[in-house]
């Protein structure tokens, strides 16, 4: 088991009397590469301003290193942050961004061209140090952003939407930049954002976050595959969620189709949501499936096409490198594997976040 | 062809705007004192300017209360738009409407208000409240310029320096407060400017004894304009001028910016330079000015002094101050009607002033005068005897005033274009001059010209006798040319008007400058008018006042001022030893006292009186 680093522990946070964060507890362990992740008003970035000190709790308390830094001041904690929109000093040159938070410790000259050299060369930046921060384009300005971050040797990086801003090949770029970056650090990266793609590349651990309540927490692979609820399923991938009946174990009836999956102890005849992601589901000629239904709707992917097939009174979403043109007759068949029961929503406050994805 | 249009369309534009502002500055390097003619170039005034004790203290005080009032409402505002972001925007709004409101509200009423306030507060009008008065109306200015630029600041910028250890005064010295320079300066340059440029605030916040530039102005005009306040006018409509290009061109820079990061910063370096040594000179002029406008040094030995505009030599005060070591501080008045309501409002502020014979009589019925002491007073033996006598019309025991310029009232004409002798005011109602009539637009003048022409006293109180004054003004309207003031002079000088009711002060001036103008008292009779030093009863320094009045019956101080004023004076030892022997034996300064013996000095008409003479004046006025 990891240490333990960072601990959150029934943090409650309102803004004008609106509930962001209610009774929220999460530990990060040291050196993961930890994703908060959901749509915007979830709390995400409420909870990493938390961390960072920018914002302190109504209730609860936050404990770093075994330390309790509820009500430390930001410039005190050990921890630094890259903001969503780059936040350099604009008046500064790179260089001096850079050394700013080592000119406030005292480092000698030396260490500080040092530090400077090394974070220049680890953010792909060489020779860039008397460039102003207006004549960078926006990937380089969050390269210099990250390094001003990093010399300062924080524990944990904490990292607010930091490729947001920029298109989307710059963005993937970025991404494998950051992996190498948190491997060759060593330390902890706590991260926000609202896209599942860049989460589930690059995280170790992914806390999804829905109006203020963590919703599932778990290894990209873990929440991808089981997703424990409907939001979960919905806001990671694409997903066909599909009220359900478990018959009994190992067999449930879908859209009145029984179909064999894996799960146990749901009881019998007991009403629940499944989720099947598009590319689980085959299609196979008439006659050769579980349930038979048309195409209605193809698109060309690249990689795939994705279809839509009216069966049983769904539009099931269907990812295939075969094509079935429009208006074919198939039938939908499904490894008892890629069937995921879900119990319905429990507690009214799942229920209305379930409804407002 | 369209373009012609525009550009020609864009030139008058131009020439209105500017036309009066050249005038002015051509006029400050004329040579002659009069508007209306061209003598040749000089820069006289500017160097009488520059010796004018009056004017570069009042010019001290406009740059210290700028500067100060500029420094305080631009911390004030950028602090308050700092505080501002940090509230929701609807509340955000709401302030920022309530602190533009000074911005928009006539500055009469910011001026009234805050003069109540310090009233209520028991503040003493002088520097401290003017200041309060410029920093309050300043910092809208400032806020106005800065809250646009506030707004874009992204707030993570701050967050980011606090996340690199910085503390947070540091972090928002090293973050936001660069950002936000260029339009905190522009904003300051914007106060600065407003500031300099106040009229209305200041004249209803300051106190006796303190003038800035607009209202030292604003006195002077009251009297008739003199050349140095064209040059003073063009030094200020510059130094605003080169203020507005420097605070746009702060503007542009900022635009700039953001194009060129890499050049500004280059010139960022520069600028550190020079922002130390712009600091450095700044302290310095305040500095200076302070010392200069003796703010801080409040002696007691201080005599209130109160007179009307360009009414003594400046060199007569700083000797008297020289011989005795009683600082002077000198007031102008426009009006005498607005001195009395000064002194009814605060009859302590002034120890000494010089009002005119109707006046003092007023003012002695109302008790604000004190008797004189004349064992402190040797020199009034130099005042020559019939002044005395005609003083006595006012004054019954000459106990309460000593005289101190004096002259009448008469009609100047050009002699080119009257070819007749003028001997009666009946010639003012002649119909070959229509259009060439200037008359005084003061009640009191107008009526002793029509009355006098009717054999009635010029301070009677009959009704049915002003019945027939008002009639025969409304006759003579027609032909009058205009009622003015001072213009009286410049436009017989230029030849504008070949008759002009005048004062006999005048003459020896718009004579020099234009030989064909002559000066005659209609055998009907005038006014003489005396105007005599006196001491409130609520002065602070009595002995001192007593010592002044002496001082300027001194032959030789009273011959300064007659060369200074040209008024003719009382001081019968200062007429002997005048030089100019046409000047000594004019008729027109010193005249028969046959002549005199037909003129009377106003009384005051009492309250009924007053109201009965403004009653009639409407009448004339309004042509009915």
């Amino acid at each position: 088991m990891k240490k333990e680093l960072i601990r959150l522990e029934n943090v409650s946070k309102s803004f004008d009397g609106e509930l962001i964060l209610d009774d929220l507890s999460l530990t990060i362990h040291e050196n993961e590469f930890v994703t908060l992740l959901g749509p915007s008003g979830c709390g995400k970035t409420t909870t990493l301003r938390i961390i960072g000190g920018f914002e302190t709790p109504d209730n609860g308390r936050v404990i770093f290193d075994g330390q309790d830094i509820t009500s430390l001041a930001p410039n005190k904690r050990q921890l630094n942050t890259v903001f969503q929109k780059y936040a350099l000093f604009t008046h500064m040159d790179v260089a001096e961004n850079i050394a700013f938070g080592l000119k406030i410790k005292n480092k000698p000259q030396d260490y500080i061209e040092d530090k400077i050299h090394y974070a220049l060369k680890l953010v792909n930046l060489n020779g860039y140090e008397h460039r102003m921060p207006g004549s960078l384009s926006g990937g380089q300005q969050q390269r210099v952003a990250i390094a001003r971050a990093i010399v300062n040797e924080p524990k944990v990086l904490l990292l607010d939407e930091p490729l947001g801003a920029l298109d989307l090949k710059l963005r993937q770029d970025m991404q494998y930049e950051l992996i190498r970056l948190k491997e060759e650090l060593g330390i902890t990266f706590i991260y926000v954002t609202h896209d599942q793609e860049e989460a589930l590349t690059m995280s170790d651990h992914i806390v999804v976050m829905n109006q203020g309540y963590i919703q599932q927490e778990g290894s990209p692979e873990d929440i991808y595959n089981e997703p424990e609820n409907a939001f979960v399923a919905d806001f990671i991938g694409d997903s066909n969620i599909i009220k359900a009946t478990m018959v009994r174990d190992e067999l449930v009836s879908i859209l009145d189709t029984d179909f064999v999956c894996v799960d146990k102890g749901f009881g019998e005849n007991t009403p629940v949501d499944v989720v099947i992601r598009p590319e689980d589901v085959e299609l196979v000629p008439r006659g050769e499936g579980t349930l038979s239904g048309t195409v209605s709707h193809v698109i060309f992917k690249g990689v795939h096409y994705e279809m839509e097939v009216q069966a049983g009174g769904f539009a099931w979403l269907v990812h295939s490198t075969r094509l079935y043109e429009t208006g074919s007759e198939v039938d939908i068949k499904v490894d008892p594997f890629n069937i995921q029961v879900m119990n319905k929503p429990e507690s009214e406050d799942e229920e209305v976040l379930a409804k407002d994805d | 062809m369209r373009s012609k249009i525009e550009k020609i369309y864009m030139g008058i534009i131009f020439v209105f705007m500017y036309a009066p502002i050249l005038t002015l500055i051509i006029l400050s390097f004329n040579t002659s004192k009069s508007r209306a003619r061209w003598g040749g170039f000089t820069f006289q005034w500017y160097i009488n300017l520059v010796n004018d004790n009056s004017v570069l203290n009042a010019m001290a005080n406009t740059l210290i209360i700028a500067m100060v009032s500029t420094v305080f409402a631009t911390v004030i505002g950028t602090l308050t738009c700092v505080g501002l972001m940090g509230l929701r925007r609807r509340s955000r709004t709401v302030i920022m409407g309530i602190t533009n409101i000074p911005m928009i509200n006539a500055d009469i009423v910011t001026g009234i208000s805050l003069m109540l306030l310090f009233k209520v507060l028991r503040f003493e009008t002088g520097f401290i409240t003017v200041l309060l008065a410029h920093i309050t109306f300043n910092i809208p200015y400032v806020m106005l310029s800065v809250m646009p630029r506030m707004k874009t600041i992204n707030p993570n910028t701050y967050e980011a320096a606090l996340d690199l250890g910085a503390e947070p005064f540091y972090a928002f010295r090293k973050s936001v407060l660069p950002d936000l320079m260029p339009s905190i300066i522009a904003g300051a340059l914007m106060a600065f400017t407003m500031s300099i440029d106040d009229f209305i605030i200041t004249y209803f916040t300051k106190g006796s004894g303190f003038d800035t530039i607009s209202t030292k102005i604003y006195n002077e005009v009251k009297r008739g304009i003199q050349p140095e306040i064209y040059a003073l006018s063009s030094i200020i409509f510059i130094a605003v001028l080169v203020l507005l290009f420097a605070s746009a061109r702060m503007r542009q820079r900022q635009a700039a910016q953001r194009k060129d990061v890499a050049l500004y910063k280059v010139e960022k370096r520069i600028s550190k330079g020079k922002a130390a040594v712009i600091a450095v000179a700044s302290l310095g002029v305040i500095l200076l000015a302070m010392y200069f406008g003796g703010v801080f040094t409040r002696k007691n030995n201080q005599l209130f002094v109160y007179n009307a505009g360009e009414y003594i030599d400046p060199e007569v005060i700083e000797m008297f101050e020289a011989e005795t070591g009683i600082e002077v501080v000198y007031d102008e008045f426009e009006t005498l009607e607005i001195m009395y309501a000064k002194m009814v409002q605060n009859d302590g502020a002034y120890d000494v002033i010089c009002p005119s014979d109707y006046m003092i009589e007023k003012m002695m019925n109302a008790g604000m005068l004190r008797e004189l002491d004349l064992n402190m007073i040797p020199n009034r033996k130099y005042i020559g005897k019939q002044y005395m006598e005609s003083a006595r019309s006012f004054d019954p025991n000459n106990s309460y005033s000593v005289p101190y310029c004096w002259g009448t009232v008469g009609i100047l004409y050009n002699k080119n274009m009257v070819k007749e002798p003028v001997t009666s005011w009946d010639i003012l109602w002649d119909e070959k001059y229509s259009g060439e009539i200037l008359m005084q637009d003061s009640i009191r003048d107008a009526f002793m010209v029509a009355l006098a022409r009717n054999g009635y006293s010029i301070n009677t109180k009959d009704p049915a006798e002003l019945e027939v004054a008002a009639e025969d003004l409304v006759k003579q309207k027609p032909l009058v040319q205009a009622y003015v003031i001072d213009q009286a002079r410049d436009k017989m000088i230029g030849g504008e008007a070949a008759l002009a009711v005048i004062y006999s002060g005048e003459v020896i001036y718009t004579q020099r400058e234009n030989p064909d103008l002559a000066y005659s008292i209609p055998d009907e009779g005038s006014n003489v008018w005396i105007d005599a030093w006196v001491v409130t009863r609520k002065a602070r320094n009595p002995e001192a006042a007593m010592k002044w009045i002496n001082f300027l019956c001194r032959p030789d101080i009273a011959l300064m001022n007659f060369d200074f004023i040209t008024y003719s004076t009382p001081n019968e030892a200062a007429r002997e030893m005048i030089e100019e022997e046409d000047i000594r034996n004019s008729e027109v300064a010193f005249p028969d006292e046959s002549i005199l013996d037909r003129c009377e000095t106003y009384f005051y008409l009492g309250e009924d009186g007053d109201a009965l003479y403004n009653e009639m004046w409407k009448k004339v006025k309004s042509g009915k």
